[in-house]
């Protein structure tokens, strides 16, 4: 042990990193986005760019430009923040070269801050406003995303300088069971899915006797269409880091894994450079800020099966095994990794857990609902204005989610669904939009709140074939170990494929909603018996949708490629343009003799070229369900 | 599929090489053959087979494990790999219709490797930028709003880089019959 | 502590070994439970063939038999619709994955399969789900037996016999879901594989799908059976 107390090492450790931060200060500053969703809009080659720019006019010495991560606006991608001293920092939106080239130009050299490209300001101040100031500022809160794109995720000292890691200085001087009872006071509910309280989970697991205990942080993030996880750990891995080594000190453990994903290489990245840096200053290894608590931590990359973020098949899989649930009981908690009892909980509960040691329990539950404290964090994507990463107190309604943070849906079109939870998950209608979020009542209305996915359809998204999607995405993802999932799912997936080529006969639904139903209760894992949610809710609430694939032959989104033609109306084709022509793969487009463009229906892909290639001004490619093609007469007629 | 001689001891000094340096316990299988992946470009069943020797487990497992996780490769991928992303907001969006260009374009199906080993296409669960739907990983590149045109793009951008590499080794070849 | 417990299974008041699950218990005791892939000896129940249900006094829906431990005062019933629904729906499942070609399957008679069918009144051929069909060679490269994966379901008794009677390794479980299947590394052959045909998964197998190969004089039935 160390003759100082952990409050004096850290404030040694603050101190170092406030005044590395305030020597950063004194120098303007560029901080790019470049999470993967950053870098995938082009945030690396604009970091080129700004670096350039900088060079050319002499200013490197005067400018640095970091790399930062996601800050939830991905729909203005790729952007970045400069700050410049004597100015509010200020984020801008939608870069390209020529706009880096213009703000390196305008702001850089001369002093001005080209507000008509501004997104917003990140502080408070008289001249312009900043995000809290956007419509959606009102419904948003954030705890973990807080600091997501603003610090340096790879840089420890970044972290420090706000307060990273003063939950720990703060727990070490107390008693484990300090932490355990802050934790279940704060009632904080298990952010993986299915929200059970993660202080029970951390009891159960020092009251069963081991001699040894393992922390794990499920970052094994496989919903389709959720990237949360990704996110935090690109962003912010220290937070995360803070969270397990709390919840070790708390159930006594000595070492800890983080399970991330392989597909996310740039958060493995980051979260190796972040436990580094956190042995380098003391705060993870042997004696922990001076005292005699040891612990580590450790990266295990998962290989791509979505059935791992299962708590036994992940358990499996770091043993070396296929990634298969197990029976349970035992449960993790009495018998886990290596047989040991083992916490496992997801990233953003982790997250959460240096920020209630921080600021207290009460703190955390004047957010949210009592049932369900805290925030909820979406990653809102699908037919929505704003797409990214949201933050919002538990108890929300969906409405405000998707019209007011997320600004409602694109192009004027009328909403239909949304999706929530993923795989596990259901599609809730119209009428549902007013339920609130939180654990129970998503439950309740068939849907869960699961990782956090959520997916916004609109009319041109048709239901069966998104019920078809999300079965054809758990059969390719089961393990095969049991009947219901291995065969059930199979054969669920093959009714709904035959329905969206209006192969369905009467008996399909009733068929389908049968094993829909014995899947649910007959499957070994949460993976099988959840597996059917997104056929039942769609059966609940879309059933006509359903019933037009099978007893017309139609699909009234004009979505499922089987059930439509593609077609030129004659009145509205301009003889002159042949924008389709050169727009068709396979030249399935031609002139005919009175100058009409035609489809031949033979050779037709249906790839939907050609409907967007249609100039706006005559949109004479339409699609047509089912797919007959209009008398000849009417085509030949003009 | 059969080995030439060379490539036979390159897998057998990469999988020495990646044993001596890991413990051997069964849970360090997975990070074993990631990592002799991640050198090979996939796993040989002699790769396997020498794994398995070396944590003195049986053959089968290795097999087993390798065939169960989406990861792992048993041929050798494409020079090029594309990797379609059909997460739920790429399918929504067309990500079927973007695979679907890829595949017209490269003349293979998904989850083939194209005769001349230039290219491999797979399709991937959600890679997590689902706000640049649809979403292709073209050389651990991402690259967002991948449309039927932008395949045609990214295509033809992948054949210049190859007719240019053709080029190089041409020139470079006949600089070595000059010499 | 007493090393029995007593438990109560469709009525019949039965004394347990503390630990034992209920499926061995039923067994023991002569009260039928169908069932696929469970071991005894096995320390973590494989429960993947769904067919052990039971309803268990107290628990809000029927658990499967070879998971759940006995407990003083058990009292559990091994029909109930509920359950018969789930077994009804796993068996059919079961089923649609596996050649129905009785008549020329070695283990006709003596299949595990026909046993459940007629025990629980369950029809062997029904129209509730279409067949999966599949491309399986016959291996019939060992010199006593052969193995026809059109005919497995995936149970597990083989490698458990290959694995803890045996201790030899050659076959496992490869792939994933529906393409999951029992096989040999590479998928080679078994004579070409480390099996040393000690036979012990033949006699292991509930099904007829790993089985003795006949007399030099019926190859011409097994040929015809390929072709099929």
């Amino acid at each position: 042990m160390s003759n100082f107390t952990p409050a004096e090492i850290y404030k040694e450790l603050l101190e170092e990193a406030i005044s590395q931060g305030e020597a950063r200060k004194e120098k303007t500053r560029v901080l790019v986005g470049t999470a993967t969703c950053g870098v995938a809009a082009g945030a690396l080659k604009i970091k080129e760019d700004f670096l350039r720019e900088i060079e050319s006019k002499n200013l490197s010495d005067d400018v640095d430009v970091f790399e930062v991560g996601c800050i939830g606006h991905c729909y203005a991608e790729p952007l970045a923040i400069i700050a410049k001293p004597g100015h509010p920092a200020i984020c801008y939106g939608r870069l390209d070269d020529g706009l880096v080239h213009r703000l390196v130009e305008d702001f850089l050299v001369a002093d001005d801050p080209s507000y008509e490209y501004a997104m917003a300001a990140l502080e408070r101040n008289d001249v312009f406003p900043t995000f809290e100031d956007f419509p959606r500022g009102i419904y948003e809160k954030k705890l973990i995303l807080e600091q997501c794109g603003f610090i340096d995720a790879r840089d420890v000292n970044s972290y420090l300088a706000r307060e990273g890691y003063s939950g720990l200085a703060k727990a070490l001087v107390e008693k484990p069971e300090w932490v355990l009872e802050e934790i279940k006071a704060a009632n904080l509910r298990g952010r993986g899915g299915a929200g059970f309280p993660a202080g029970l989970k951390w009891e159960a697991c020092i009251k069963s006797k081991g001699d040894a205990i393992y922390v794990i942080c499920n970052a094994d993030e496989g919903d389709p269409g959720a990237f949360m996880d990704r996110s935090i750990l690109e962003s912010d891995p220290h937070l995360v880091i803070e969270g397990m080594i709390l919840c070790a000190y708390t159930v006594g453990a000595q070492k800890g894994y983080l399970y991330i994903r392989a597909e996310y290489p740039r958060a493995v990245t980051h979260v190796q450079e972040a436990l580094e840096q956190a042995r380098m200053k003391g705060l993870l290894g042997n004696s922990i800020l001076g005292t005699d608590f040891n612990f580590d931590l450790e990266i295990f990359q998962g290989s791509g099966a979505f059935v791992c973020g299962e708590a036994t098949a992940l358990v499996n899989s770091m043993e070396g095994k296929m990634g298969m649930p197990e029976s349970r009981p035992p449960r993790l908690a009495q018998k886990g990794y290596r047989g040991k009892p083992t916490v496992l909980n997801n990233v953003k509960t982790f997250a959460y857990v240096p920020l209630i040691i921080r600021n207290g329990a009460d703190w955390f539950k004047e957010t949210g609902t009592p049932e369900s404290p805290g925030t909820a964090v979406f990653s809102l994507v699908g037919k929505v204005v704003n797409t990214g990463l949201v933050e919002v107190p538990m108890g929300t309604t969906l409405r405000q989610l998707i019209y007011d943070v997320g600004d409602g849906l694109p192009n004027d079109r009328e909403f239909k669904a949304v999706q929530i939870g993923g795989p596990s998950g259901g599609c809730l209608p119209e009428s549902a939009l007013d339920v609130p979020i939180d654990f129970d009542s998503l439950q309740d209305a068939g849907a869960i709140m699961g990782s956090g996915g959520l997916v916004v359809m609109d009319e041109d998204d048709c239901m069966v074939s998104v019920a078809r999607y999300f079965l054809e995405f758990t059969q390719h993802e089961s393990c095969g170990k049991c009947t219901f999932c291995r065969l059930g799912t199979k054969h669920m997936l093959d009714i709904l494929t035959d329905i969206t080529k209006g192969k369905g006969d009467g008996d399909s639904l009733a068929l389908l909603e049968e094993l829909a139903e014995d899947v649910r209760d007959g499957s070994l894992c949460n993976l099988g018996r959840t597996a059917p949610n997104p056929v039942l809710t769609t059966l609940k609430y879309f059933r006509d949708e359903y019933i037009a694939h099978i007893e017309e032959g139609r699909c009234p989104a004009l979505a499922c490629r089987d059930l439509i033609l593609y077609y030129i109306e004659p009145p509205k084709c301009s003889k002159l343009c042949n924008v389709c022509v050169g727009s068709c793969p396979t030249e399935a487009i031609f002139t005919r003799d009175d100058g009409l463009k035609e489809i031949d229906q033979e050779k037709c892909v249906k790839c939907d070229n050609c409907l967007k290639a249609c100039p706006g001004e005559y949109n004479a490619v339409v699609k047509i369900s089912p797919p007959v093609l209009p008398p000849e007469k009417v085509r030949v007629a003009k | 599929m059969q080995l030439i001689e060379g490539e036979k001891d390159q897998i057998l000094a990469i999988v020495g090489e990646v044993l001596k340096n890991s413990p051997k316990q069964r849970e360090d299988l997975i990070p074993l053959l990631q990592k002799v992946q991640a050198k090979l470009g996939y796993l040989p069943a002699l790769a396997m087979e020498k794994i398995a020797d070396g944590l003195n487990i049986p053959a089968a497992d290795v097999y087993g494990l390798a065939t169960f996780y989406n990861q792992f490769r048993l041929n050798p991928p494409g020079k090029h790999q594309v990797k379609v992303c059909l997460g739920t907001a790429c399918y929504m969006v067309g990500g079927d219709i973007t695979l679907e260009s890829f595949e017209r374009r490269m003349e293979i199906k998904e989850g083939e490797t194209s005769p001349d080993r230039l290219y491999s296409l797979e399709r991937v669960a959600c890679v997590g930028c689902c706000t640049m739907a649809p979403v292709a990983v073209v050389d651990e590149e991402v690259e967002g709003k991948v449309t039927p045109t932008r395949v045609d793009g990214i295509m033809l951008a992948l054949q210049d880089e190859e007719k240019k590499n053709e080029k190089e080794l041409k020139s470079n070849q006949e600089e070595g019959e000059d010499a | 502590m007493s090393e029995y417990v007593n438990i109560t299974i469709d009525g019949h008041d039965i004394k347990a070994k503390k630990g034992e699950r209920v499926l061995w218990a039923a067994l023991d005791n002569d009260i039928y439970i169908p069932h696929l892939c469970g071991i005894r000896q096995e320390e973590r129940p494989n429960a993947g063939c769904r067919l052990c249900f039971v309803e268990v006094e107290g628990a809000s829906r029927p658990v499967t038999s070879c998971t759940k431990n006995v407990e003083e005062g058990m009292v559990i019933t091994t029909r109930s619709e509920r359950v018969d629904r789930l077994v009804k729906t796993a068996f059919e499942l079961i089923l649609s994955d596996h050649n129905l070609k009785c008549r020329e399957c070695p283990a006709n008679r003596s299949c595990v399969l026909q046993d459940i069918a007629k025990k629980r009144k369950i029809k062997l051929r029904h129209d509730r789900f279409k067949s999966i069909v599949r491309e399986f060679e016959i291996d019939d490269s060992p010199a006593e037996f052969a193995f026809d994966r059109s005919r497995c379901v995936l149970c597990g008794q083989c490698i458990w016999a290959d694995r803890e009677e045996a201790k030899v390794g050659a076959i496992g479980f490869t792939k994933r879901g529906i393409n999951r299947v029992v096989t040999t590394f590479k998928d080679l052959p078994l004579a070409e594989s480390i099996c040393t045909q000690c036979l012990l998964c033949v006699e292991a197998c509930p099904v007829g799908a790993l089985y003795y190969k006949k007399n030099e004089s019926d190859d011409s039935n097994k040929n015809s059976e390929k072709n099929s």
